[in-house]
């Protein structure tokens, strides 16, 4: 039973008050694009995630106290949260720069897009 | 011209005897959901010429006036709680003042049941059904907070230090009632550093 | 002594001798005082052997001293209180206590199952496995009653628990676990600090084994020291200590569960309304092992039997208890701690003899005893018990460390043997969330090493086994922890008092006492007591080629159940490394499991059980269902009226009376289940574009549409009737089932994809009591309670809505259908809800009104085809698969599951297709999920091409009906297909449009 903190309203619980939502920083294609999305982007949407050992960043929901979704990284072999962030917001840089492997490729990539 | 019945969530319920907090339901209360944002303005002037009350900010926070009190959900959601009698005509009139500004208020006076206990040890007897620590100050008069509780949602308002409501939906009013009753059972009582000050 | 021979005359600091009690072994009544254990009163009534063992039925008795205890295994209470498998050294004797031993048949003391000892060379490790293999259909009725029967533990009681359990949850900055000397010093250390303090502990006094430890600190004995600080803690507000509570795991973020018996010791708690045990859920800001150790025994020829204890146990029993464990016995050690039970055993004026298999055993307490003129016999070992309900004689051996074999040997008689091959820390709770742990060459055992969590280990449990160190060790770690959480917090102001205490002699590990013959040669040397299994198991493993110590484990049961490998862990990895001539580190240790003992199913449930097993949810009509004798049926967590039978009604009679009620009259159905959400905003139009296949934006003010839903992989999760209440408000039915999961699904969307909509989501289906009035005369009844609006069907068509009074009643309508009749849901607020229902009924009493109930609503559905998502859908079905192709937009750019339903396998030409079947005999209806094949074959496997999802016999055409997902189906009209069912029968039914019944839809209309 691990204890996760909501940034939005500062609830600190059990899992059990929260709901688990995946993967984080995925883009779904067809809102920016919805008429030139190849088969392997939408595939790549719905189904390739990222399983790493070590730091890892997830979705998640306040699901029984304000109802807001936020950011999380965490570390998939302690379980420790490295950070809590906003649901529209990239991690801290310096937790950006740990990243690894995909992790890795994604986060340089947005900093090249800005 | 017909006149309408009206029955509480918990009228069949059985009674609660045998407990040592007390246990009760408060049918007489009307509740308000009001969406908004907190960072806008025209919203937050508009609900408290309503409600002649500011809408609390701080999450997991209440604000009082007069009969009125507000529960803060979330960034841009609140309870607020007023005499039944009195519901409908504030909800209308928050909608009215808040025509043009994006929000949303609707009555919700009977989607909830709220069963209020009271007495020494009321925080543990919740505390039975919740992993939240009721016990170290973080909870004084006045907290508002939405919980897991046993395995239904609900939400949590200390009134007083020995008095607390525990709001559920209607449909589960009486899953959590025969909960509390068995968690409020004498001879069951269990306090959590009951000498801290 | 006494005339009772094992009680002695004085002594016994637990008991209080002018309480005595009685209670019942075995239906015998036996004596005892206030304070006695299981344990140490049948052992002082004489009686050695306590039960029998798991798969030889060797009789077996006290080995232990607390939880550490894997023999004396006892069901304690009858009838529906009966509770087996407890251990007799924890068990608190009252008066009039019941108490049965276990595993033996028909006695203790005379057990036929003592049989398999005799034929144990056929019952070697691994036997289950290698006997009870062929024939297969032999396992489920042959071997296994028959194993169940003879081997394993008590019997659990089969009435149902009187008793109430419950669950607690608690928050401390610092928990202590065990209230021995290291836990209550860390948690007065850390409780100065100003920190909160949970301390835990397992026994009902605390101090641990603080009185059987040698030495003084101050002016008193250790024991003093103990009780002085269990004082203290007790008077402070910042601690709270639970005792009988054991803490059984240690999970993540230092979560930690702990299982208090609150009224085992005491029935009159019970009877005035306390729970029988409370299981608690602990978060710990830092957490301090303080678990101590447990004892080891020694592997020697035939070392289980009655008689035979670890040292600290005897010592125990002796000076808790007043109770000799015989008149004449020996102590058996490696180490000097032992001694300490010689001295006791001494002063308690029973004559015993030291065997210590070092060759110069020199520590303050060996010194002690020769002095008292006890004799010593080191470079010894025990390597033979005489006996068998009894201990009668023993040989001692001469022993040299690394020889396998007794050269020479004398025999002793004797009637009790007190062991002690050093202690292990234990390990359990620091192990149980990934600790490592490393090896200890001073004290042959494995003690904590380092810890991801926040989390010490001081003490015993931290292979810290001086009092002085302990006591340093534990103020230290109470200091820090205090500081972790809370860097302002102060240190223990108290000085430490000036611990004395006896030098210590090295152990020397003593894995196994060498026998006459090895021990593959018909000597038992028993490494897991509980599990009986034998060093020689162990090395039969390690030679069939299960050399991982986990593979042993398995192929022989070492370590495993209850016991959890407390005390059998490490003798049977020094066997191993014995066997294989590895190092202890190298073998390694198995998986140490939560929980560290057993704890009553009753704890675990906690008060969620019977009616509050799971949530119920009821509507606003509940009541009244259940007063008319309505079945229900679970909806998700609801319970909905299913159908109403009266009186000598059957079900399927009432199911056909609602429906032709409805077909005819006009029926009432209570809908409140229903999703309800309110959905407003600038950009809710466009919002509900994006999640609806069809379009919504085009809706009118005041008009409902139908609309589906889907996932982003293109498959159906719901579907419902959207209302326009404004321009920017809108009001969304769900399926009962899917209520919260959509509202969660649109919060979803909203906040972490379409961010700059403005639209406000409020789900409100607890509001609203809903009810579908449908039929024929739905209208007059609807009239009759004088609406504040116009009925006509002009000013009130098909898929509008109204809002005003009905009957006095605040009210929405809406005029849609779910069952092809003219239909009106009326909504109004849930407190209202039973008053509007009363009124309808009354209202509609002269129309023939019926309530109806789901199996009703489901029947009139399917007669008109519609679908139900969940039936007609599995997951893996598109709209177009339902035959909705006409509901998913062509206009719309972008809404959920477009892209992926443009997928060319879901537009492919085999997809599954929704149709309607009508079976060749009107009078036959399909069983629900049955196959359609493409050929009929004698036998499986035939080539399947579909599924029946929904099938009923229809009071309305008198016929069944069936609706079905057919590969190709819409293109197959008209074409027979076939069913086969169980037991070879095969249903054939025809192809038809899945719409039975009036197909031009004019009643809706009507």
């Amino acid at each position: 039973m691990i204890v996760v903190t909501c940034p939005v309203c500062g609830i600190k619980g059990d899992e059990t008050d929260f709901h688990y939502g995946g993967q984080a920083h995925v883009r779904r294609p067809a809102t920016t694009d919805p008429v030139n999305i190849t088969d392997e982007e939408q595939r790549d949407y719905l189904f390739i995630r990222h399983n790493p050992k070590g730091l890892h960043f997830e979705r998640w929901r306040c699901d029984r106290g304000c109802g807001k979704w936020f950011h999380a990284a965490r570390d998939t072999v302690t379980l420790d949260f490295k950070a809590f962030y906003g649901i529209t917001e990239l991690p801290p840089v310096e937790l950006q720069q740990q990243a690894k492997g995909p992790w890795a490729d994604y986060f340089q990539s947005r900093a090249k897009a800005r | 011209m017909l006149e309408a019945r009206f029955e509480t969530p918990l009228a069949n319920c059985e009674a609660a005897t045998g407990t040592y907090v007390s246990l009760r339901e408060i049918g007489e209360r009307g509740m308000i959901d009001l969406r908004g944002s907190a960072g806008d303005k025209k919203f937050l002037a508009a609900a408290k010429a309503v409600l002649e009350v500011d809408l609390p900010k701080q999450p997991r926070t209440s604000a009082t006036w007069g009969d009125i009190r507000v529960f803060w959900l979330s960034p841009d959601q609140w309870l607020i709680t007023c005499p039944r009698a009195r519901a409908q005509d504030l909800s209308e009139a928050l909608s009215a003042e808040l025509a043009g500004v994006h929000s949303l208020a609707v009555n919700v006076s009977d989607m909830r049941a709220i069963i209020r206990l009271e007495g020494e040890g009321v925080r543990e007897v919740v505390m039975k059904g919740t992993s939240i620590d009721l016990t170290h100050g973080d909870y004084p008069p006045g907290s508002v907070r939405r919980m897991r509780f046993a395995e239904i949602a609900a939400l949590l308002h200390v009134v007083e230090d020995n008095v607390i409501d525990i709001y559920v939906f209607r449909s589960y009013a009486h899953y959590a009632w025969e909960f509390l009753r068995k968690a409020a059972r004498k001879g069951s009582e269990v306090r959590v550093f009951p000498k801290a000050v | 002594m006494t005339g009772k021979p094992y009680r002695l005359a004085t002594g016994g600091s637990r008991i209080d001798r002018t309480k005595p009690i009685t209670f019942s072994f075995d239906g015998r009544m036996l004596p005892a005082f206030a304070g006695d254990t299981v344990a140490s009163a049948v052992q002082a009534s004489g009686q050695r052997v306590m039960g029998r063992s798991y798969k030889y039925h060797r009789p077996r008795g006290v080995i232990g001293l607390g939880s550490e205890e894997m023999n004396a295994l006892i069901g304690v209470g009858i009838g529906a209180r009966h509770e087996p498998n407890l251990r007799a050294t924890q068990i608190e004797l009252y008066n009039g206590m019941t108490t049965v031993s276990q595993n033996r048949w028909p006695s203790l003391n005379f057990d036929i199952g003592a049989i398999n000892n005799k034929l144990s060379r056929f019952f070697p490790g691994g036997f289950y496995y290698k006997t009870f293999m062929w024939p297969r259909s032999f396992w489920k009725h042959v071997y296994e009653p028959v194993i169940r029967h003879a081997a394993g533990l008590g019997k659990a009681a089969e009435e149902r628990d009187p008793d109430s359990y419950e669950h607690m949850h608690i928050h401390a900055d610092v928990v202590v676990v065990g209230g021995g000397i290291a836990g209550l010093t860390a948690a007065e250390a850390a409780a100065a600090g100003g920190v909160r303090v949970l301390l835990i502990d397992e026994n009902p006094v605390l101090g641990g084994i603080a009185d059987l430890t040698a030495g003084k600190v101050g002016e008193g004995s250790v024991a003093d020291h103990a009780r002085a600080v269990a004082e203290r803690l007790a008077a402070l507000p910042n601690v709270q200590i639970l005792s009988r509570t054991t803490a059984v795991g240690h999970f993540h973020h230092n979560y930690m569960m702990a299982f208090e018996r609150v009224a085992d010791h005491d029935p009159s708690l019970l009877a005035n309304g306390a729970p029988r045990h409370r299981l608690w859920k602990i978060r710990a800001g830092h957490i301090i092992l303080a678990s101590g150790a447990l004892e080891r025994p020694i592997a020697f020829a035939n070392n289980d039997r009655p008689g035979i204890a670890l040292a600290s146990a005897v010592r125990g029993m002796v000076e808790r208890y007043g109770v000799a464990p015989g008149t004449n016995g020996v102590v058996f050690t490696n180490n000097d701690d032992a001694y300490l039970t010689a001295l006791a055993l001494r002063k308690a004026g029973v004559n015993v003899r030291v065997v210590d298999s070092r060759a110069r055993p020199q520590g303050d307490l060996v010194k002690l005893a020769l002095a008292e003129g006890i004799e010593v016999s080191p470079s010894s070992v025990i390597s033979k018990v005489d006996g068998t309900l009894n201990v009668k004689s023993v040989k001692i051996a001469a022993y040299r460390k690394g020889q396998g074999r007794v050269i020479t040997e004398r025999q002793v008689d004797c009637d009790f043997i007190a062991m002690s091959g050093g202690w292990n820390p234990a390990l359990h709770l620091w192990c149980h969330n990934g600790g490592k742990i490393r090896f200890d060459d001073g004290l042959a055992s494995f003690r904590p090493n380092t810890h991801t969590d926040a989390i010490t280990a001081v003490g015993a449990a931290n292979g810290t086994m001086s009092v002085a160190e302990t006591l340093t060790e534990a103020v230290a770690a109470g200091e820090a922890a205090a500081k972790s959480v809370n860097a302002k917090a102060k240190a223990l102001k108290a000085k430490m008092p000036a611990v004395e205490e006896p030098s210590r002699g090295a152990l020397e590990p003593l894995w196994f006492a060498p026998a006459t013959g090895g021990y593959n040669e018909g000597n038992k040397h028993f490494i897991d007591y509980q599990n009986d299994v034998t060093a020689a198991d162990l090395e039969l493993a390690q030679r069939e080629g299960y050399e991982s110590v986990e593979h042993t484990k398995r192929y022989t049961t070492f370590g495993m159940a209850t016991d959890q490998g407390k005390t059998s862990n490490l003798n049977g990895l020094g066997v191993l490394s014995e066997a294989t001539g590895k190092s202890i580190p190298e073998i390694g240790v198995t998986t140490f499991r939560p929980p560290y003992t057993p704890y009553s199913f009753g704890a675990i449930a906690g008060s969620l059980t019977k009616d509050l097993f799971l949530p119920v949810r009821r509507t606003p009509i509940f009541q009244w269902h259940k007063d008319k004798g309505a079945v229900f049926e679970p909806v998700g967590q609801w319970r909905r009226a299913y159908t109403y039978p009266t009186a000598g009604e059957d079900k399927h009679a009432a199911i056909a009376r609602e429906i032709l009620a409805v077909r005819n009259k006009v029926g009432l159905l209570d809908a409140s289940t229903l999703g309800k959400i309110e959905i407003k905003g600038p950009d809710a139009a466009e919002f509900l574009d994006r999640m609806y296949t069809n379009m919504f934006s085009t809706l009118k003010v005041g008009k409902c549409r139908y609309g589906l839903m889907m996932n982003e992989l293109g498959f159906l999760t719901d579907d419902g009737v959207t209302v326009r209440l404004a321009d920017d408000h809108f009001l969304m039915h769900t399926t009962s089932g899917g209520a919260d999961r959509i509202a969660a699904w649109l919060e979803e969307w909203l906040q972490t994809e379409w961010t700059h909509y403005k639209v406000f989501v409020t789900p409100v289906t607890e509001q609203w009591a809903q009810f579908a009035v449908a039929g024929p005369r739905a209208r007059e009844v609807l009239q009759k309670l004088e609406p504040d609006f116009d009925m006509s069907n002009e000013a009130f068509p098909h898929m509008s809505f109204k809002v005003g009074r009905l009957g006095g009643y605040p009210v929405r309508v809406f005029r849609i259908s779910f069952s092809g009749e003219m239909s009106y849901e009326v909504a109004t607020p849930a407190n209202l809800g039973r008053g509007l229902w009363d009124a309808i009924l009354a209202a509609g009493e002269e129309f023939g009104i019926e309530a109806y109930g789901t199996e009703a609503l489901h029947v009139l559905r399917a007669e008109k085809g519609y679908i139900v998502v969940g039936d007609e859908t599995d997951g893996t079905t598109t709209p177009i698969d339902v035959g909705l192709e006409g509901l998913v937009s062509k206009k719309k750019a972008d809404f959920i599951g477009k892209r992926s339903l443009e997928q060319s396998f879901l537009k492919g030409p085999n997809r599954k297709q929704l149709v309607g079947l009508l079976t060749d005999d009107p009078n036959e209806v399909l069983p629900d999920g049955a196959y359609a094949v493409r050929e009929v074959k004698d036998k499986p496997p035939m080539d399947m091409i579909g599924q029946v999802t929904s099938t009923y016999m229809s009071p309305t055409l008198g016929r069944s009906i069936a609706m079905a997902l057919i590969e190709n189906g819409r293109a197959r009209m008209g074409e027979t297909i076939s069913f086969p069912l169980e037991g070879g029968k095969v249903v054939k039914a025809r192809i038809v449009s899945p719409v039975f019944y009036d197909q031009d839809g004019g009643r809706i209309n009507a």
